[in-house]
């Protein structure tokens, strides 16, 4: 193995350890995913509730705020206290830090709509519900995925460390590079679809963002 | 007021009903549902290796889902697992050191005793069935570059005992204090005391050596890098250090539950010689293989056992 260079060395894992690497991948993806999406689901309406009570805004988003300056490693083993090892806890941590981003974004969306357009809606007659579902959340989207974005990011971060608490995924094989004999190799298995992957759902949903992103202009 | 109280109801609703998702497996996941598995496996090569075969052998024998709860930190971690409910299966357990570690009795050094202890009170007191050995035995060694051992003619641990005051050496963490089999037993067996003693994790202590930062390092017998980097094994001339037999521990509420369990880790009871060990750790260590890979291709070879019992 040693004669062979770093390159060669990281093929030539690939080549014998695929299925392996591509398992792990999606157990990497799946727990960050789930994370982000109880987050989102709680987030969302905490966001849209605390944009109608804006006395409360200090509260709910220090609270979130309290939450993100935990060092993961730390939460984890908070965490791990209460809900034991494995892939529920490390989902409920991811839970937990996608909150701040979301809740902030949603709160921030729902108060940057055009305040002439919530008139407008309010002169046609519109309900407070229908005001809401019309015209607060398709305009305020855009802001809202920016924030499943950060999220996701960071919680596919977080996932990787989730590997201490024994959650599988990519991060045992960083965790086996740094052990074995000239594990660059494998640190680099590892390391490099984690990247790819934080990037690639970065690219996605910025796409879908920017789809979303109303196109009407008050300036034209 | 009405509509205020329908908002909140509806929102504790959500609430209760995301709770339950706390105890179950989500789609894709290989969690802690009800029929799955857990096996603990800590961060050494032949831990994670012989998890996956469990895995492999349970998944060919069984409708059971199974999960793997890798790179635990020690034996105390990973028993505490069994213990909280966390994990079902420990994938290697040693009797001799579960003897002083876990149920902190004294040591022993008749390995017929110990077996019956450990096996008798993991039973009695924690409800865990210990199996009979994989066939391999795990037991401490000190190692040192071929070309140190050629200049001060080295055979013996006892050789070292001129060299020792000047010497740097690498040990395993849990060895520096422990009852019976450790450091001070060490010093008073062999009469000597080494000048510097670094302790570290297990895996580093062979890269360490490797890159002349130690000049010696008590590792595993059964590592697959003692061969990648044509270590020296010294010769334990005083019969210090036991043998430790590597086995397979599940609690009895898993066995209770799934009864084919038993059967299956039966299959596995002297299926692994310590030749086989050294080899499947060296694939990984060195040949830049998984364990999961070097696991299930040792199965396959074996055709999982199938001739046995």
């Amino acid at each position: 193995m040693k004669d062979m260079g770093l390159w060669s060395q990281l093929i030539y894992y690939f080549a014998h350890n695929g299925m392996y690497v591509l398992n792990q991948f999606n157990q990497t993806f799946l727990v960050s995913i789930y994370g982000v999406l109880l987050g989102a689901i709680v987030g969302i309406p905490i966001g849209i509730w605390t944009s109608q009570h804006r006395r409360l805004s200090p509260v709910v988003i220090g609270f979130a705020n309290v939450i993100q300056t935990v060092p993961s490693l730390a939460m984890l083993s908070i965490l791990m206290l209460g809900l034991g090892l494995g892939q529920n806890t490390v989902i409920a941590t991811v839970f937990l830090y996608s909150l701040l981003p979301i809740v902030k974004n949603t709160y921030t969306g729902m108060l940057s709509v055009d305040r002439d357009v919530l008139d407008a809606g309010k002169g046609m007659g519109m309900t407070r519900m229908q005001i809401m579902t019309t015209i607060r959340i398709p305009l305020s989207l855009s802001v809202i995925i920016a924030g499943i974005r950060n999220a996701l990011v960071l919680g596919i971060g977080i996932t990787v460390i989730g590997s201490f608490i024994g959650s599988g995924g990519l991060g045992d094989i960083i965790v086996r590079g740094t052990n074995a004999t000239n594990g660059g190799a494998i640190i680099l298995a590892g390391a490099l679809p984690t990247a790819l992957m934080a990037i690639i759902t970065d690219l996605v949903l910025s796409f879908i963002e920017k789809r979303l992103t109303p196109k009407t202009s008050s300036a034209a | 007021m009405q509509k205020r109280l329908r908002q909140w109801l509806a929102g504790l609703l959500v609430v209760i009903l995301l709770l339950p998702l706390g105890g179950c497996t989500l789609p894709g996941l290989s969690g802690s549902g009800k029929d799955t598995v857990r096996i603990a496996a800590q961060n050494t090569t032949e831990q994670q290796i012989m998890a996956y075969v469990i895995q492999g052998m349970i998944q060919h024998y069984t409708k059971l889902n199974t999960s793997i709860i890798n790179n635990l930190g020690s034996g105390n971690v990973s028993f505490n697992a069994l213990k909280n409910g966390d994990a079902d299966i420990s994938s290697i357990r040693f009797y001799g050191t579960d003897l002083t570690t876990i149920l902190n009795e004294k040591f022993e050094r008749d390995p017929a005793k110990v077996k019956r202890t450990v096996t008798r009170d993991f039973q009695k007191r924690y409800q865990m069935t210990y199996f009979e050995s994989y066939g391999f035995a795990d037991t401490y060694a000190w190692m040192v570059k071929p070309s140190y051992a050629k200049k001060y003619h080295l055979k013996t641990v006892s050789d070292l005992k001129k060299l020792a005051p000047k010497m740097t050496v690498g040990i395993d963490q849990i060895w520096q204090n422990r009852q019976g089999d450790g450091y001070p037993a060490f010093q008073k067996a062999y009469g000597y005391q080494f000048g510097t003693v670094k302790p570290m994790q297990l895996g580093l202590l062979y890269d360490a050596l490797a890159a002349n930062k130690m000049d010696a390092v008590l590792g595993y017998s059964t590592d697959g890098r003692v061969a990648s980097y044509h270590l020296k094994l010294l010769k334990d001339d005083r019969d210090f250090f036991p043998p430790y037999d590597a086995s397979p521990v599940a609690t009895n509420q898993v066995l209770k539950q799934h009864p084919e369990l038993r059967s299956v880790l039966n299959r596995l009871v002297g299926q692994v010689s310590l030749k086989t060990m050294q080899r499947l750790n060296y694939q990984v260590d060195d040949q830049l293989q998984e364990p999961q890979t070097v696991a299930k291709q040792f199965l396959k070879d074996h055709h999982y056992f199938e001739g046995g019992h």
